[in-house]
């Protein structure tokens, strides 16, 4: 070690005015923030697991699909289109991009204090709001581009991998078709429509003779084989009752719902960073942390957001899981077991609760880790 | 909490206070624990002061309680003239501290921590970064990641992040853990290079003899209390007076001391008598001592004080030998 002191040693005091920089404000600087993003940034473990499953986990699944369906085409769909644009989003961005982008905020929130980094931080003079405030926009600065970048990679190969033909209850017909479109297309291939579209109305139907129709209560007119007459007129029915399932189903997902999935993406992507910084500030550590978020995202959330529990129905609006379940874009399979062609099965149906009560909801869960993650800063000791 | 706050100087808070740290009636509780107990201290500007005691004396969290990583429980405390907590931003803008071993992001070199660290501070902090790691000769492994730094190099980036604020104060809590004998002395130099340079640094060792080299003033804590203060050289002067003695006839000379009212406790050792004299005993009491024996027809061959030690007048004043203080 030398001793080179910083400023040459004439003899003189090299000690300098205190410096006016305001360190008592709570607003954190630039430097702050970009400094701790370089602290998040060089946690490879974590960085690693934030591409894996942002970007990794997706590219994979799109590369098996496009690599099956170039070598067998008969037996594998198209690697993009609607179905697979739903099926993503709601299984793997969303629910694991959540989960990891909370473990990214609890390792915010308490590297500090585990690598013993909080005590000489808190000896600058800075002041403790600041030191934690600079970690929200660092970590979002962080994760938000890999949550971005794997919804981009999703939504470029569902567009530009996306079935030529729409598939429809197991019938390829074409896209895109208006109401007396689809009537005229029924009335010209009734034996696909009667055979496998659904139809649950009264109207007494004729079905060929080589299917066995809908079920249920539908009346099958007379014993004899129908004419091609009959057959059209019943598949005209078909589809007039089918026509709305029908237009919501797309070859790829539009423009619109791609947008308003991508933000409501980064939207639950940013909770789950917020929380998890907050939580785990207020705990001090990591560990126990992260696995309260993931009971919270796979356990809690979906119990809360579908039973209705006596008593309970307010505290159960409460969760930000539900809350984001009812901004979720119309288009979107419910997220934990919906219908992946899109739509919302029957049955499937969350508490309700109006947007603006869901909007107020998120914000409160944003606002409210914020200050309990903030006030712990303050009043731990280092 | 009964906190309340010390005056800044008149000319300007930080600058013309005669005391780099000041408090009064500090106390600190953990639960029926009262770590620190009515700390009165008094450290004077541009000097090194030792902050000495023994394991559990508290050294530590009064460090603790005075950069403002724990709160008081009552009395006022000021630092570079600032009252703290008060304006305790204004006070740390000029202080550097390592408090318990310093430790950092493993994953990240010691350049980027101090940029973590240099961020938190003014923005003349950054320009600081490489003379700081220069002058702790952390220069070559300066981009390595903390993970393979050893202790004692860990102590030198500690040292590193303290002179980022370019301080007027520092505070160092053990610097000396797990330096080998090489980095201890330069480790020393470098401290008393600092103090050179009109800063105020205040260590707390249990290294009593780096401590007696480094520093000008000593505190002696004790059970939560300062006990003693003030310079080495005074401090030791009030110590009790150890004589050896060489003498004709050793257990005859030994009877006839016990029998003075000099309140001497003598033994035979090996080197001949050892008479210790005490607390505030005068250089009159020596001769004393020589003019007894020899009216007793005892042959005196050699009479040596021996020189009290800041280890022989802490293991007195502390509670490792009987806790009377």
């Amino acid at each position: 070690m030398t001793t080179t002191p910083i400023a040459p040693p004439d003899g003189t005091s090299v000690v300098t005015a205190a410096p006016t920089d305001h360190r008592g404000s709570w607003l954190p600087t630039l430097s702050l923030i970009t400094t701790r993003m370089m602290e998040l940034r060089r946690r490879r473990g974590l960085m690693i697991a934030l591409l894996v499953v942002n970007i990794g986990i997706p590219a994979t699944f799109l590369i098996v699909r496009l690599v099956a369906h170039a070598v067998a085409p008969r037996s594998y769909g198209p690697a993009g289109g609607y179905s697979v644009f739903t099926g993503l989003v709601a299984v793997i961005l969303y629910v694991f991009g959540f989960i990891v982008a909370a473990v990214v905020g609890c390792s915010a929130g308490s590297t500090d204090l585990t690598d013993g980094m909080f005590r000489h931080l808190v000896v600058t003079g800075r002041s403790r709001v600041a030191l934690y405030l600079a970690r929200i926009p660092a970590g979002l600065a962080v994760v938000l581009p890999i949550v971005a970048a794997g919804f981009i990679l999703v939504c470029a190969v569902c567009v530009f991998a996306a079935p030529t033909k729409d598939s429809y209850s197991g019938v390829t017909l074409p896209a895109g078709l208006t109401l007396s479109g689809f009537e005229q297309w029924a009335a010209a291939h009734p034996d696909e429509v009667l055979c496998n579209f659904g139809y649950s109305g009264n109207a007494a139907i004729s079905m060929p003779s080589n299917c066995t129709g809908p079920g249920g209560s539908v009346q099958i007119k007379g014993s004899s084989p129908p004419t091609a007459a009959a057959l059209r007129a019943s598949a005209i029915v078909f589809a007039q009752q089918d026509y709305q399932s029908y237009s919501n189903t797309f070859l790829k997902p539009a423009n619109s719902l791609m947008i308003a999935t991508g933000l409501w993406l980064l939207l639950e992507a940013t909770i789950g960073f917020v929380v998890g910084l907050g939580l785990s500030s207020l705990l001090g550590q990591r560990t126990i942390a992260v696995v309260l978020m993931i009971v919270l995202e796979i356990i809690l959330t979906p119990i809360f957001s579908r039973s209705r529990i006596p008593h309970l129905i307010n505290f159960q609006r409460g969760f930000v899981g539900l809350a984001m379940a009812h901004i979720e874009p119309p288009a979107l399979p419910l997220v934990f077991g919906g219908d992946m062609n899109g739509g919302r099965p029957r049955g499937l149906q969350l508490v309700p609760e109006s947007t603006e009560v869901a909007i107020i909801v998120i914000v409160a869960w944003l606002v409210f880790w914020t200050v309990i993650g903030g006030w712990r800063m303050v009043t731990r000791d280092a | 909490m009964t906190i309340t706050a010390t005056s800044p100087g008149t000319d300007g808070p930080g600058v013309d206070q005669q005391w780099a740290v000041e408090t009064h009636g500090l106390v600190k509780r953990f639960g029926d624990n009262v770590a620190v107990n009515g700390v009165e201290l008094l450290v004077p500007r541009g000097c090194a002061f030792g902050y000495l005691g023994p394991n559990g004396a508290g050294k530590t969290t009064l460090i603790r309680v005075l950069l403002g990583l724990t709160r008081a429980d009552a009395g006022t405390m000021s630092l570079l003239g600032y009252p703290v907590p008060k304006q305790r931003d204004d006070a740390l803008a000029r202080v550097g501290a390592i408090v318990d071993e310093p430790r950092f992001h493993g994953h990240l070199t010691g350049r980027q921590n101090l940029q973590i660290l240099a961020a938190a501070r003014e923005r003349a902090a950054r320009d600081r970064i490489a003379p700081a790691l220069e002058r702790v000769g952390l220069q070559h492994r300066a981009n390595d990641k903390v993970s393979k730094y050893s202790m004692g190099m860990r102590q030198r980036l500690g040292v590193a992040a303290c002179l980022l604020g370019d301080p007027q104060l520092l505070i160092l809590d053990e610097p000396m853990n797990g330096l080998d004998p090489a980095g201890m002395r330069e480790m020393r130099d470098m401290i008393l290079s600092l103090v050179a340079e009109g800063r105020t640094v205040v260590l707390s060792s249990h290294l009593l003899d780096e401590v007696e080299r480094t520093c000008d003033a000593v505190a002696i804590v004790d059970r939560g209390n300062v006990i003693r203060q003030g310079s080495i050289a005074e401090l030791l002067a009030g110590a009790s007076v150890e004589l050896q003695i060489e003498c004709s006839e050793p257990d005859r000379a030994r009877g006839i001391l016990d029998a003075t009212r000099l309140g001497a406790e003598v033994a035979v050792g090996p080197n001949g008598l050892e008479a210790k004299l005490p607390l505030g005993t005068g250089r009159e009491a020596i001769a004393e001592v020589n003019r007894q024996l020899v009216e007793a027809g005892i042959s005196v061959y050699r009479l040596q004080e021996v020189q009290a030690s800041l280890e022989s007048w802490f293991l007195q004043v502390t509670s490792r030998l009987g806790g009377s203080e």
